[in-house]
């Protein structure tokens, strides 16, 4: 792969430190007390939670006094111009941890609404989980999202090869192409869709993990630079609401 | 809409409007029908006579002649030819036309007394249609007033121009028609009904001037016309900014309605769905399986609600999956990620597809451990299909044979309809594959 892979993040021994953005205190609650009872039950990555909160402005200077390794977006926010973690993302740019990596954000969603997602994705974020995500595998999500990698859904995988045609068959023909995946970037999607973990995938395609990590963090960034039309039109109609 | 039904209504309760009706068209609008009920003993209850509404585009014309033949019960065509004569025989029969044609409400579609693919006809046609007819009128007028046996200079001077400016309002107020239709001048005002509101003023015009010079030269009533002009547009004037005014409340009225409307709709369906579940949650906090089940389920209704894309139908190959995938999820109270790529319509080939996955999910919700994943991908190269689950598995050998589900269900089935299907033993799970060829000459 010609594309660099973003590295960095917090040292491996250092916990992860999260700010959450949403708007319902029922869930930043629900959040936190299960994240902390995952991580007492031992086995995953730490993660601290510095901050939290309920609205664009409030998030947008939370964020900018903490500079925490990794934001927990929700999709969907009052305040800002209406376009809820879009706007999050826009408000924190160029904001850097005090380690020197950049802030990333993991967008949350109940949405089913690949405009939603598309244009939170659009809008830089290195990935999406939903909301029914289970404790141990949003540590995972988080932790992966930290080091720079992308954290893509099986939903989102699916939403990914419908947009760029990839279920119909269309194929890049180099991998640099933006409007299309490659096959072997195809294939890592389908194993995702199918609900695979970055590991299994790897075993299955024969490929190390770090590969892996590699071809999702390629397609992130053809989702998020590619003008093909179907995503161009999904992040239109978000910003026209 | 109350109006349409008010004159059937009345019309059960005194049947006798019926004669009223068919000897006066305009009383058949219901008034007169109330009026003479009261004076004639009533006789035996008859069914419902259908409410006097016009079904817009049955034709070209504006269905004055089949409302009131419905409404009737009589032929349309002996209502038309009525129409035809009374309206040589002196006029009346187009006046009672027009007059119907302003009076009687148009049915939206949401009637059954309407043809249900009434409302399927082009705009376009249904204008052309109305200027036809409008034509149409002003050619016959125009062919009875030229026979020597009528003409005379009373009609000539004095029918004609009341012909011409009837025929200039029915133009023109056919237009009113579409335009309240399409919102008051909504997004479906074309150039063409902009050209027949200048055609009918025209022609009204024209009418009227020749009536009022009476054959003179126009130079007679010239003083009267500017003194006339005058103070229309002083009164144009004058009334402009409050005719504005009122147009502008008219239309914040209608939107702020709108949205009370779709306030209404929303808490209605809130109500018949998410309300009714958390009430069930609440009386049935003991059961954790239960509760899931319910929420789940909402949860899927409220989301099909809210962001119900055109794949609504149920005639396609993921709609139907996913309707499989919500069968086995309702049934067995374990989450299912179904992630569904393309589509195509269903086949016999597609839902044997399915009902061999709704198989291989029961063996995955039964026999394996949550979460279950499910992926299909619906492309031109055929349709492909995974269930996936995190449980011990079942080894397809050590099934026993009299134990249908796998082996028939399953491969057997896939296979007839000439495809393919495996099991796949992992460390953590099973994963079941199904897979469909395209299908000849059937490729999207």
């Amino acid at each position: 792969m010609s594309t660099p892979t973003p590295t960095g993040g917090p040292a491996p021994g250092r916990p992860v430190r999260v700010v959450l953005v949403d708007d319902h205190r029922m869930f930043r609650t629900g959040v936190r007390a299960e994240l902390t009872d995952a991580m007492a039950s031992g086995g995953v990555p730490a993660c601290e939670f510095v901050g939290e909160a309920p609205d664009v402005e409030t998030a947008v200077a939370v964020i900018r006094a903490e500079r925490p390794d990794v934001v927990l977006l929700d999709v969907h926010l009052p305040g800002g111009s209406g376009q809820g973690g879009v706007d999050v993302i826009h408000g924190c740019f160029g904001v850097d941890t005090p380690g020197g990596t950049p802030v990333r954000f993991l967008a949350l969603s109940v949405s089913d609404a690949a405009e939603d997602v598309i244009a939170v994705i659009r809008a830089g974020a290195r990935g999406y989980v939903t909301k029914t995500i289970g404790a141990r595998d949003l540590i995972t999500a988080i932790r992966r999202v930290a080091d720079g990698d992308a954290v893509f859904s099986p939903r989102l995988a699916g939403f990914v090869l419908d947009a760029f045609g990839a279920a119909a068959g269309e194929i890049a023909e180099v991998d640099e192409e933006l409007d299309r995946l490659s096959a072997r970037e195809r294939e890592v999607m389908r194993l995702i869709a199918r609900g695979y973990q970055y590991k299994e995938v790897a075993k299955e395609l024969f490929i190390s993990v770090k590969t892996v990590e590699t071809h999702v963090s390629s397609v992130l960034r053809k989702l998020q630079l590619s003008s093909r039309h179907e995503l161009t039109a999904w992040a239109m109609g978000r910003r026209l609401l | 809409m109350p109006t349409p039904h008010e004159p059937a209504a009345l019309q059960v309760t005194s049947p006798t409007g019926a004669s009223l009706g068919a000897s006066d068209p305009a009383g058949a609008t219901g008034a007169a029908g109330a009026a003479g009920g009261s004076a004639t003993p009533a006789r035996a209850p008859r069914p419902p006579r259908p409410p006097l509404v016009r079904s817009r585009g049955r034709g070209w014309t504006p269905g004055v002649s089949a409302a009131v033949a419905r409404h009737l019960g009589v032929s349309v065509t002996l209502v038309r030819w009525c129409f035809v004569g009374l309206a040589i025989a002196g006029g009346a029969g187009i006046a009672a036309y027009v007059f119907l044609w302003a009076l009687t409400p148009e049915d939206d579609g949401t009637n059954s007394a309407g043809d249900p693919v009434a409302g399927t006809l082009p705009a376009e046609r249904r204008q052309w249609g109305a200027v036809v007819a409008a034509g149409g009128v002003l050619v016959v007028v125009g062919a009875v007033l030229l026979t020597p046996v009528l003409g005379g200079s009373v009609i000539g001077s004095v029918l004609f121009p009341l012909f011409a400016i009837a025929g200039g309002a029915i133009v023109a107020w056919s237009n009113l028609d579409e335009a309240q239709r399409s919102r008051w001048l909504g997004s479906g005002q074309s150039r063409f009904g902009w050209m027949r509101v200048a055609l009918g003023a025209g022609l009204s015009v024209a009418g009227i001037l020749v009536l009022v010079t009476r054959g003179e030269s126009v130079a007679a009533v010239w003083d009267a016309l500017l003194a006339a002009v005058a103070v229309l547009v002083g009164t144009f004037i004058i009334a402009a900014p409050w005719a504005l005014r009122l147009f502008g409340d008219l239309r914040r009225e209608q939107v702020a309605a709108a949205r009370a409307t779709e306030r209404a709709d929303i808490a209605a369906h809130l109500h018949d769905s998410v309300l009714q579940t958390l009430a069930l949650i609440q009386r049935q906090s003991g059961d954790a399986a239960a509760i899931t089940r319910l929420a789940r389920a909402q949860e899927r209704e409220l989301r099909s609600w809210l962001y119900a894309g055109p794949q609504g139908s149920q005639s396609t190959l993921a709609a139907v999956v996913t309707e499989v995938a919500h069968d086995v999820e309702d049934v067995h109270g374990v989450a299912i990620d179904l992630v569904v790529t393309g589509d195509r319509p269903l086949e016999p080939h597609g839902a044997a597809l399915a009902q061999a996955m709704r198989e291989a999910l029961l063996n995955a919700v039964r026999h394996g451990g949550s979460p279950v994943t499910a992926y299909v991908e619906i492309g031109p190269s055929g349709v492909e299909a995974f269930v996936r689950d995190r449980g011990d598995g079942f080894d397809i050998d050590a099934v026993p044979p009299d134990r249908l589900g796998v082996r028939q269900s399953i491969l057997g089935r896939m296979e007839r309809h000439g495809g393919t299907a495996r099991v796949r033993q992992r460390e953590d799970g099973t994963e079941v594959e199904l897979r469909l060829p395209a299908i000849e000459g059937e490729l999207p």
